[in-house]
């Protein structure tokens, strides 16, 4: 089990599953490498591959894997409903990964599995969890980046919601105070400094009108918390195919 | 013969009229005489009167007044007067006071007896006040036969009239005396109890059963927060002193409905005031995990929600518990959400889950009840339905220090009273096992729960002071046994504090009420009700004397007449009908004492945050006003309110800084983003 491998099942893992071409990305090798890897993983019975949708197929980690990786979560596949929704947010955690600043910063993804498992199986019904926060650790104006110290909510959107859950959410999240699986009196305690410090929209061409106006909706101070842009090339699952691993290597390249 | 026997009658009625004349002369003479006292006693007097005072408040002036005769004497004694000149200082000064009157010297005068006449004077006022009253209540004074009665109605008005006073001065009813009792507020007047001007309750006293009746708008509210801000900060006084556990308030109103929330966010900043880490609002703003109770509670909780009948129902009674059982007790363990619970009541997965078991008892019953899975699930399904996400967790009664939880008692009494037996039996937990055993959040469970700012009783282990209060208690008595919770409580460390509009809101039926209401060993506040005669009952009677005298004519009594002994009540019926908003009575081992309570005077309401900080999240802390859980979509509306005043704008204006440009104390992170997703379009 070498180094890479490590890593590699950890990103699995946190990301509930992981698609072939996007694993080779993270892993910085050619898909038919990353397939022969996944092979082993499952020889080894730490993971277990299927072709669940359209595109590559899937690899997630079996119970054996994760307990490997010390990692409480239920061995379970990808969901089917939410096979688009998990190669999103993979797609934005790799390309956000392969920027120089991530590197420089030493940031984090702390992804949404982890989040919902320190909030064990009692999620709250009406409690929204991000797709993922990125720490950036540091003080400001003594490490690489400005914004260092700061913790961003990712979000992904590739469906339209209708602006006022949208608004909601942002609201939900940027004021948030307390960590996720915190004391539900700690959740949001006024006068304390909210856990993220901007939330970041990642939208389909569907979804970003809707974002926009819900962001407008807030105005002002909370509307400033929040960035929008376009989900980065290869998010799509149609484009998980032959023609949509340019980009996603182009990522891989810079994140090797 | 008829001649002597007149001039007998007329002699006998010279000097009889001789007598008084003397009597009347002497008692003048006396009252000249020691003019200083009974000027003093005649203020005081008068003065007990207009206030209503009873006659211990003179004595207890005169009490206070000895240091200053103990001073006088004592500078007598350091100008070097003898013994025999100190003993008759103050026929001395009586004396010397007549002559400087003589002289002119009235300020001298007065300057010289006051030593002596004051307290004098106020022991004697006391004394007269006292067999005024006394004469009043025996019937044995007055003129007329309705002088009693008025004399008792004039003094109830002076009496609320300078209790009214007194709260309204400010800092002169604190929260918590020194001694650590509770102040409710201002006594009105006292029977049995002691006539203190202050009504304090011991801290103990509301660590046990306590009930409440007063119908609306009569200050039952203020009262009860009062009550709640009591118990939290001497509770936290103790903690901190080591003396006690950590105080824990779990309020559930029954009522529900804009006015409970309305109540809630009042208590909130009461609670603040009173020393609060934190205050949740359940359902609105903090949840709870039903699913944290041990397996064998949560069958008997899901089973008890759920509404069945007795007879032919008892049959499907029984059936359904056993299969709650059987997705409760799985293999698996217990369930850990509403959707985990529903997902087994499905005969596949119950059949699959025991599958393996040894025991081949499940087995069998499982195959015999399996047609009536599907109904049960309906059922349940609706059932937590209509309960909502509060019961699904996260969150525990250990993460606050204060819990108020509305139930839509007026709107939906099923789901209320389902809801209050949930919480209910996940507070005898907590009180019981959950203090040791986690509070139901994940991640925390054998910590004891997990603490407010390390405030609550996580970091202790141990268990908290509970105090247990059911507002609007008829909404939800039926299905809540609360007197089965009354009589196991001690044992738990929860006291609890059941508040109703009437006595026939205290409980469904006659029996229940009773039970209830006796077992408040804490003490009963009765505030104005229609029908207070058997709670006024539970205080007893009193011996009082009672005097029948003989009418000269209408509407003058003679002074001839007999006194006998009776009983009487101690609380007066009619009394507790006319109390007014804000005055309620305290009854408590056969004696009441009648109360002006003190309003609170809560936290201003959070306000709008300046723009610097609040768009950085940070609010000034002279400005937080709730610690608690934030009501989500008050805490939105407030930001969001706050964020358009910060653009400077109103809601319509565009943000302004759209496209996530340079942004005012935060960092550009453009660059960064055009790296990992590509420039913005323009």
């Amino acid at each position: 089990m070498t180094e890479r491998d490590i890593s590699g099942l950890l990103f699995a893992a946190e990301m509930y599953g992981v698609q072939l071409d996007q694993l080779a990305i993270r892993l910085g090798v050619s898909e038919p490498r990353a397939r022969a890897i996944a092979q082993r993983w499952r020889q080894q019975g730490h993971a277990e591959s299927a072709r669940l949708g359209p595109g590559r197929p899937w690899v997630w980690l079996t119970r054996a894997g994760l307990t490997a990786c010390g990692l409480p979560y239920q061995p379970i596949p990808p969901a089917l409903p939410r096979l688009a929704h998990l190669r999103a947010v993979t797609a934005v955690r790799l390309a956000l990964e392969a920027t120089s600043g991530y590197a420089a910063a030493s940031a984090h993804w702390r992804s949404e599995r982890r989040l919902r498992a320190r909030m064990g199986s009692r999620v709250p019904l009406r409690e929204h969890v991000p797709d993922g926060e990125v720490h950036w650790p540091g003080e400001p104006g003594q490490a690489a980046v400005p914004w260092a110290g700061e913790c961003w909510a990712i979000e992904a959107e590739l469906t339209r919601k209708t602006v006022r859950r949208t608004a909601a959410i942002m609201i939900e999240i940027l004021t948030r105070t307390g960590d996720y699986g915190c004391p539900a009196a700690e959740a949001r305690v006024p006068g304390r400094p909210p856990r993220h410090a901007r939330v970041l929209y990642l939208c389909s061409p569907a979804a970003r009108p809707t974002v926009l106006r819900a962001r407008d909706a807030l105005g002002g101070a909370l509307a400033a918390r929040v960035e929008i842009r376009g989900l980065p090339p290869g998010a799509g699952l149609a484009a998980s195919g032959a023609g949509a691993t340019a980009a996603g290597t182009t990522a891989g390249r810079a994140a090797t | 013969m008829i001649g002597r026997y007149l001039g007998f009658l007329a002699l006998r009625g010279v000097i009889r009229l001789l007598a008084r004349l003397i009597k009347v002369a002497a008692c003048v003479g006396a009252i000249v005489m020691a003019a200083p006292v009974t000027l003093v006693g005649a203020y005081a007097a008068a003065l007990a009167w207009v206030l209503g005072w009873p006659p211990r408040q003179l004595y207890r002036a005169a009490a206070c007044c000895l240091p200053m005769l103990a001073a006088w004497l004592a500078a007598m004694a350091v100008a070097g007067d003898p013994w025999q000149r100190l003993a008759a200082a103050p026929y001395l000064a009586w004396l010397a006071m007549w002559h400087d009157i003589a002289a002119g010297a009235w300020p001298l005068a007065a300057v010289t007896i006051a030593p002596v006449a004051i307290p004098l004077g106020l022991v004697a006022g006391g004394l007269g006040w006292s067999w005024r009253i006394y004469s009043m209540e025996t019937g044995s004074g007055g003129l007329s036969p309705s002088a009693p009665a008025a004399f008792d109605q004039r003094q109830w008005r002076h009496q609320v009239r300078a209790a009214r006073a007194r709260i309204a001065a400010p800092g002169a009813v604190p929260l918590v005396l020194r001694n650590g009792n509770v102040v409710a507020g201002a006594t009105i007047r006292s029977v049995r109890h002691p006539a203190l001007p202050l009504a304090a309750i011991p801290y103990p006293r509301l660590r046990s059963h306590q009930v409440v009746i007063g119908t609306t708008g009569t200050g039952k509210t203020t009262l009860l927060l009062r009550l709640w801000a009591g118990f939290m900060t001497r509770g936290l006084q103790l903690h901190a002193a080591g003396a006690g556990r950590r105080p824990l308030l779990v309020v559930l109103d029954c009522k529900g409905g804009a006015d409970s929330r309305r109540v809630a966010e009042r208590a909130r900043r009461v609670l603040r005031g009173a020393g609060a880490a934190a205050t949740a609002i359940w359902p609105d703003e903090a949840s709870l995990s039903l699913w944290a109770l041990p397996p064998r509670q949560l069958t008997t909780t899901l089973v008890d929600m759920i509404e069945h009948g007795t007879g032919a129902a008892a049959y499907y009674a029984d059936v359904m518990e056993e299969i709650v059982r059987l997705a409760v007790d799985a293999p698996c363990g217990p369930p850990a959400s509403a959707a985990d619970f529903l997902a087994r009541l499905d005969a596949g997965w119950l059949s699959m889950a025991y599958a393996a078991a040894a025991d081949g008892g499940d087995v069998a019953l499982l195959r015999s009840a399996s047609r009536h899975v599907g109904d049960i699930a309906l059922r349940f399904r609706t059932l937590l339905r209509r309960l909502g996400g509060g019961l699904d967790g996260p969150g525990g009664f250990g993460d606050a220090d204060a819990w108020y939880c509305i139930l839509e008692g007026t709107a939906e009494i099923t789901v209320a009273e389902a809801q209050a037996r949930a919480l209910v039996d996940l507070l005898a937990w907590y009180a019981t096992d959950g203090a040791a055993g986690g509070t139901g959040i994940s991640g925390t469970a054998g910590a004891g729960g997990s603490g407010v700012g390390g405030t609550s009783a996580a970091g202790t282990g141990g268990r908290r002071e509970i105090l247990l209060a059911v507002d609007e208690f008829s909404a939800v008595s039926r299905r809540l046994p609360i007197w089965q919770l009354y009589e196991r409580a001690r044992s738990l460390g929860l006291a609890v504090q059941v508040s109703a509009q009437s006595w026939q809101g205290l409980a469904a039926d006659e029996d229940e009420r009773y039970r209830v209401a006796t077992t408040a060993d804490g003490g009963i506040w009765l505030l104005r009700t229609p029908h207070p005669e058997p709670v006024a009952a539970l205080a007893g009677s009193r011996r009082v004397v009672d005097t029948a005298r003989r009418l000269l004519g209408v509407p003058l009594w003679a002074h001839e007449g007999l006194s006998r002994a009776e009983g009487t009540p101690v609380v007066d019926a009619e009394l507790i009908r006319a109390l007014g908003v804000g005055q309620a009575a305290y009854i408590y081992r056969g004696g009441v004492t009648y109360i002006q309570v003190k309003r609170l005077v809560a936290a201003p309401a959070e306000l709008a945050s300046p723009v610097a900080a609040d768009h950085a999240g940070v609010r000034p802390a002279s400005q937080v006003a709730s610690p608690g859980v934030a009501d989500r979509s008050a805490a939105a509306d407030r930001s969001a309110a706050a964020g358009r005043s910060a653009a400077g704008g109103g809601p319509g204006q565009a943000p302004a800084h759209p496209g996530g440009a340079q942004r005012p104390g935060l960092a550009d992170v453009s660059a960064l983003l055009d790296e990992a997703f590509g420039k913005e379009p323009p």
